[in-house]
């Protein structure tokens, strides 16, 4: 019952001090908006550049091994057998010379060769999809090392750009990391200065509060509330925004950049949406915090 | 003359040897001692600057002192925790000159305020509320902003705000300074009545003319010193004595 009291008597009075310094308090619900939706985009980019990546990682991590033509049928199965029970291998398709032919003809980007195409120039194959990322580069030693490997041309693999692509993902999550660290510090910052302006608003009732023997949480909480509201508000038009924005724009690039997988990934959307609100609450509650902690003693 | 406590009693309040610096270096409070017993009337005088205000926000634990050991209630003030402060606070009702009442809320509202920051219920805060502007004559007054009363009236809304727990201790800083003195006696009149209902009253004043014709004890202190402790003096007595120690 008491408990309820108080909050009441917090929600009331946050919300009271919210619009008492409205020019204060919607100037740093404004910017926090722009900063969390900074924020937004910057999940939504890594998200979706985590879609283009993933889908180049699950093509490099097949490996094709080309088979010298000279090669019997029973080495090759042989060799197929052995890379099955290697646990590293998380599957192996064979793909005899004509069937190869067969799929280089169905695409129709190859459409003009294929028709000058005599005989059949392709080597058969066997496509190595390997579970991690990092150990295609053994699995192409191995398959280098076998006798009825093509010798001219082995495998399709590329180990330069598998590394730069490594590396480039591992830091473009990184500086995600970073710019969303500093934006959100920056908000935590700005919610502590209205906090700031709001206590020297409440000044004299802070003043009363105390000599009646308020409890300092009690004087502290409607500023917290405060900053959270002022948080989660900023969150909301933030992710008002970003959800008017993401599919037009995802459609926009779309067709830009036809050759980057670019996606609309509607699942994403709840997960933005809990992401941005949590974090508009959470800079709300920690900027508040600190600065009633700073502004505010009994 | 410095007069005893009554040892038949517990002393409310006692300071010894009570020294206050503040951060600048000033020496507001030098070996105060003080011994005042429940139910005690006590005016503290002294010019500007002596140290009255001091040695009221000391007792508030709104300052600690640099030496010395203040007891109220039994309770060692420096030594209580931040977290004990509030449930003190409430056994001190605070007057100030300046009212300290907040200028958007009704005199009623002003006075409900200090029992909902303590989360009482509706019907108890009503109740308590009506019956302390009751007691301060306010009775028609419920519905009235600050801005629209007299600094009587507003002083009488703040007193009720102070006895709306109803504190042992009552401790007024210069309650009457802002006043006539027609309604300087009757807040001090309201006082007198606090104090025979049971409740401790300490306060510093400037008003000579009321010290001198209440007769209650007088503490005379001077730059930070107690310089007088009269049971029933008056206002020139006790300067005097001032005056001849300077
Ligand atoms: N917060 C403070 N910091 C520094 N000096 C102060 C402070 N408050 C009061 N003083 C000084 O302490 C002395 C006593 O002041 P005060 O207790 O306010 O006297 P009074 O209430 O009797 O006029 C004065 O010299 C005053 O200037
Ligand atoms: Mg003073």
């Amino acid at each position: 019952m008491k408990l309820w009291r108080h909050l009441l008597f917090a929600l009331n009075s946050a919300w009271q001090s919210f619009w008492r310094s409205a020019a204060v308090s919607l100037a740093a619900t404004a910017t926090v908006t722009l900063i969390l939706t900074m924020a937004g985009i910057n999940l939504l980019v890594g998200h979706t550049l985590a879609g283009v990546l993933d889908q180049y990682r699950a093509r490099v991590s097949v490996i094709s091994i080309s088979v010298a033509d000279d090669t019997p049928l029973t080495t090759v199965t042989d060799f197929e057998d052995q890379l099955r029970s290697d646990p590293r291998v998380v599957g192996v398709s064979y793909l005899s010379k004509d069937e190869a032919l067969a799929r280089f003809q169905a695409d129709p980007v190859n459409a003009d060769i294929a028709r000058q195409i005599e005989g059949n120039p392709l080597a058969a194959k066997l496509e190595v999809r390997v579970g991690k990322l990092a150990d295609v580069a053994a699995i192409d030693a191995l398959a280098r090392q076998w006798r009825g490997a093509d010798r001219n041309d082995p495998t399709d693999y590329q180990g330069e750009f598998i590394a730069r692509m490594l590396r480039l993902s591992a830091w473009l999550n990184l500086a995600g990391v970073v710019i969303l660290f500093v934006l959100l510090l920056i908000s935590i910052f700005i919610v502590m200065n209205t906090i700031r302006t709001a206590v020297y608003h409440r000044r004299h009732e802070i003043e009363v509060m105390k000599l009646v023997g308020a409890t300092e949480w009690f004087v502290r909480g409607p500023f917290v509330l405060e900053g959270i509201l002022t948080g989660v508000l900023a969150g909301g038009l933030a992710l008002g925004g970003l959800l008017l924005a993401y599919r037009p724009f995802v459609d926009r690039f779309h067709s830009d950049l036809f050759f980057v997988p670019l996606g609309y990934d509607p699942a994403f959307v709840g997960e933005l949406a809990r992401d941005v609100l949590v974090a508009g609450a959470l800079l709300g509650a920690l900027g508040s915090y600190i600065g009633v902690r700073r502004f505010v003693r009994v | 003359m410095v007069l005893t406590a009554d040892f038949s009693q517990r002393p409310l309040i006692s300071l010894q040897h009570v020294w206050k610096r503040y951060a600048n270096g000033t020496e507001a409070l030098r070996d105060v001692e003080l011994t005042v017993p429940e139910g005690d009337f006590l005016f503290l005088v002294g010019a500007s600057g002596a140290g009255k205000s001091t040695l009221i926000r000391l007792l508030v634990r709104e300052e600690k002192p640099t030496k010395g050991k203040i007891f109220v209630d039994g309770q060692e003030l420096g030594r209580m925790k931040r977290r004990h402060l509030p449930s003190y606070r409430r056994k001190v009702g605070l007057v100030f000159q300046d009212f300290k009442l907040l200028p958007r809320l009704t005199a009623f509202e002003n006075v409900a305020f200090a029992l909902r920051v303590l989360g009482e219920a509706g019907r108890v805060v009503q109740a308590r509320s009506k019956d302390a502007l009751e007691v301060v004559g306010l009775s028609n007054k419920h519905d009235t902003y600050p801005r629209e009363m007299s600094g009587g009236e507003q002083q009488r809304v703040a007193i009720a705000r102070a006895l709306v727990h109803s504190p042992r201790l009552i401790v007024a800083d210069e309650p009457t300074g802002n006043l006539d003195p027609a309604t300087g006696w009757e807040i001090m009149q309201l006082f007198l009545q606090i104090n025979q209902r049971g409740s401790t009253v300490l306060m510093a004043t400037h008003n000579r003319d009321i010290v001198d014709v209440l007769r209650r004890r007088v503490v005379a202190i001077d730059g930070g010193q107690v310089v007088r402790d009269d049971r029933a003096g008056g206002y020139h007595e006790a300067l005097a004595a001032s005056a001849l120690r300077a």
